[in-house]
């Protein structure tokens, strides 16, 4: 027993060490202003590298990948929310199926239909961070429809009615009664498409023009190898700080999830 | 305040017509209870005066103006739903106070207006608190309140008391009963529960298959009812049906109206005799204390079964034997369509 116990240990202490290293090697590096790319303990501890990763271009970068994930989320959030209600709520033939059809594009790899969406950027002159916000609005629609449905759907409609007896005007019965029951759905919503928009690469490659307008995902690409050698502390902060609002959306869901989740509306 | 009439009004979903063609007066101030079976449009009807569903055909004029296209908040009434529909994110008071504030109600106005719903309710410790946090007689209470502030010209209640448990709809049935006589607003009152309608109701309209099977008072309905469906919906226990011939042996010296098929007798219009009359074992005793119910199969005949209603003691057990006679004086006699026939010998 006592051996079985002990192999046991080793094992998972192994796998312990695959597991962290990467992590121990990105902070030991991104606090380590003479970073040379090894894992070691840091010879001298300093925030230079956190500091030039938020200065200058970088933090142009992360003004941009803010720009588009918050655009994106938000565009999405409007758009889906509009049109989740109305399938929610109108006797709609077939809503159903268009709905799930939707879901199914969603399918799709997104490089599939690259071609097509580059084209009409192009056309109507969106080859830059709003046609990026756009397309992946495009992209993030039909998800974001389905779960804000389910949301809607779980409003007892009779709520609806009383504010409209009331006096309640539609755009005020949404205002006031279903965005606010509907606040987890929407939280989920708003950061799952923020996360998705924020690590997206494929868009930007193709729709940024100028290195001003560069995301966080496509600084990173293009800061390897950058000026003959390779920055290890730089990257290193910079790619904690891109990994940040990942960790942020985690803690806020979770505390939406026990929050909102369960228990709209209410009943005998 | 203000009256309410309804003209040959129609509803149809597609090819199905719900509401046949349904007239009635309702004078300002009345209590007037829609009661019927599940699916015979009461809610239906309901909702078109509160200007939820159209008006597939007809008018609804409330006061006197024509009703059929105007909003639902524009037709001065209040509703109160059979889930209460609180709003979950708001407090008893916001819940109260959301109608008047969307209609621009000065702050203090509404104050004083929630402060005296929530005094005429007792909910007063319960302002700041949230719907979840209260009973279900609570929340019931919330969804009145918030109706009483709005001071609308009639009150509608879609089965308002249903989700409530027997001890509670009793107490809330009289405060109902109560708000009406303080505030004497015109009142509409959906139920299945014939009880509810009998205490409630000024007048009962009884709907069947989505026509108006009768309109009257409580016992108007009780001691005339126009058809054997009246007959047999109205009243504490379901009324019995004997045919001519049980009728005959029940009722040895009356004679019965020409064209009478059934005769309707109720359980607790059956008396019980030595000998004669009809004659069955007892199936099942329901002892209620103040009196018993007592489920009689008769001897081989098409109708088998009556309940006899009796606060005597020593009446019988299970498996007894016994005799009943019918009261003369208060039978009900119904043709082959389910008509009442005019019984001379009924008081």
């Amino acid at each position: 027993m006592m051996n079985k116990s002990r192999t046991l240990n080793i094992a998972l202490a192994f796998m312990a060490v695959i597991w962290v290293s990467p992590f121990a090697w990105l902070l030991s590096t991104a606090v380590d202003p003479i970073a040379t790319g090894q894992l070691r303990f840091p010879k001298e501890l300093g925030l230079n590298n956190f500091a030039q990763a938020l200065t200058g271009e970088s933090l142009l970068q992360l003004w941009n990948s803010l720009f588009i994930a918050g655009g994106t989320a938000t565009l999405t959030l409007v758009v889906a929310s509009g049109s989740a209600y109305a399938l929610s709520r109108l006797k709609i033939p077939g809503r159903n199926a268009f709905l799930w059809s939707l879901v199914l594009l969603r399918m799709l790899p997104p490089t599939g239909i690259l071609v097509p969406i580059y084209f009409a950027a192009q056309s109507v002159g969106l080859l830059n961070n709003v046609g990026i916000i756009v397309a992946l609005t495009v992209l993030n629609l039909p998800f974001a429809m389905l779960l804000l449905k389910n949301f809607f759907d779980t409003v007892p409609v009779e709520l609806e009615e009383a504010a409209h007896v009331e006096g309640a005007s539609l755009a005020t019965i949404l205002r006031r009664v279903v965005l606010p029951m509907s606040k987890a759905g929407l939280a989920v919503v708003w950061f799952f498409t923020f996360t998705s928009a924020w690590n997206e690469f494929l868009f930007p490659l193709l729709f940024s023009r100028t290195e001003d307008a560069f995301p966080m995902s496509m600084g990173l690409y293009s800061a390897f190898g950058r000026n003959g050698s390779i920055q290890y502390g730089f990257l290193a902060a910079f790619s904690i700080i891109y990994a940040t609002p990942a960790v942020a959306v985690y803690f806020l869901l979770r505390r939406n999830m026990n929050t909102g989740f369960a228990g709209v509306g209410v009943k005998g | 305040m203000a009256d309410l009439a309804l003209h040959s009004v129609e509803k149809t979903f597609g090819a199905l017509k719900v509401i046949k063609g349904i007239d009635l007066d309702i004078r300002n101030g009345e209590f007037i209870v829609f009661v019927g079976p599940s699916g015979c449009g009461k809610s239906t009807l309901l909702r078109m005066i509160a200007g939820l569903e159209n008006v597939s055909g007809g008018t609804v004029e409330i006061g006197g103006k024509v009703m059929n296209n105007t909003p639902a908040p524009q037709r001065g009434i209040a509703m109160v739903f059979q889930s209460y529909a609180l709003y979950p994110h708001m407090s008893v008071r916001e819940n109260m106070s959301f109608g008047l504030e969307l209609s621009k109600t000065p702050k203090a106005k509404i104050q004083e207006r929630v402060d005296i719903a929530a005094g005429i309710l007792q909910l007063e410790p319960y302002l700041d608190r949230s719907p979840r946090e209260l009973s279900g007689g609570q929340r019931q209470r919330v969804a009145i309140g918030r109706a009483i502030v709005r001071e609308p010209e009639v009150f509608l209640f879609d089965e308002p008391l249903s989700n409530l448990d027997a001890a509670l709809r009793g107490q809330t049935r009289v405060e109902i009963a109560r708000l009406h006589a303080r505030l004497g607003t015109t009142m509409i009152y959906v139920t299945h529960d014939q009880v509810e309608a009998m205490t409630l109701a000024d007048r009962i309209v009884v709907l069947n298959g989505g026509e108006v099977a009768q309109i009257g008072t409580p016992l108007e309905l009780y001691r005339n009812p126009a058809n054997a469906f009246v007959a047999g919906f109205i009243g504490g226990q379901q009324m019995n049906f004997l045919t001519p011939e049980q009728a005959a042996r029940a009722l040895p010296d009356t004679a019965l109206p020409d064209g009478t098929e059934t005769v309707g007798v109720r359980p607790e219009h059956l008396q019980q005799v030595t000998g004669g009359g009809i004659e069955g074992t007892i199936d099942v005793v329901e002892e209620f204390g103040e009196y018993a119910l007592y489920h009689i199969t008769l001897d081989g005949d098409a109708l088998p079964s009556v309940t006899f209603k009796s606060s005597a003691t020593g009446v019988g057990a299970m498996g007894d034997r016994i005799h009943l006679r019918a009261d003369p004086q208060h039978i009900h006699a119904f043709d082959a369509g389910g008509l009442a026939l005019s019984v001379p010998t009924r008081h």
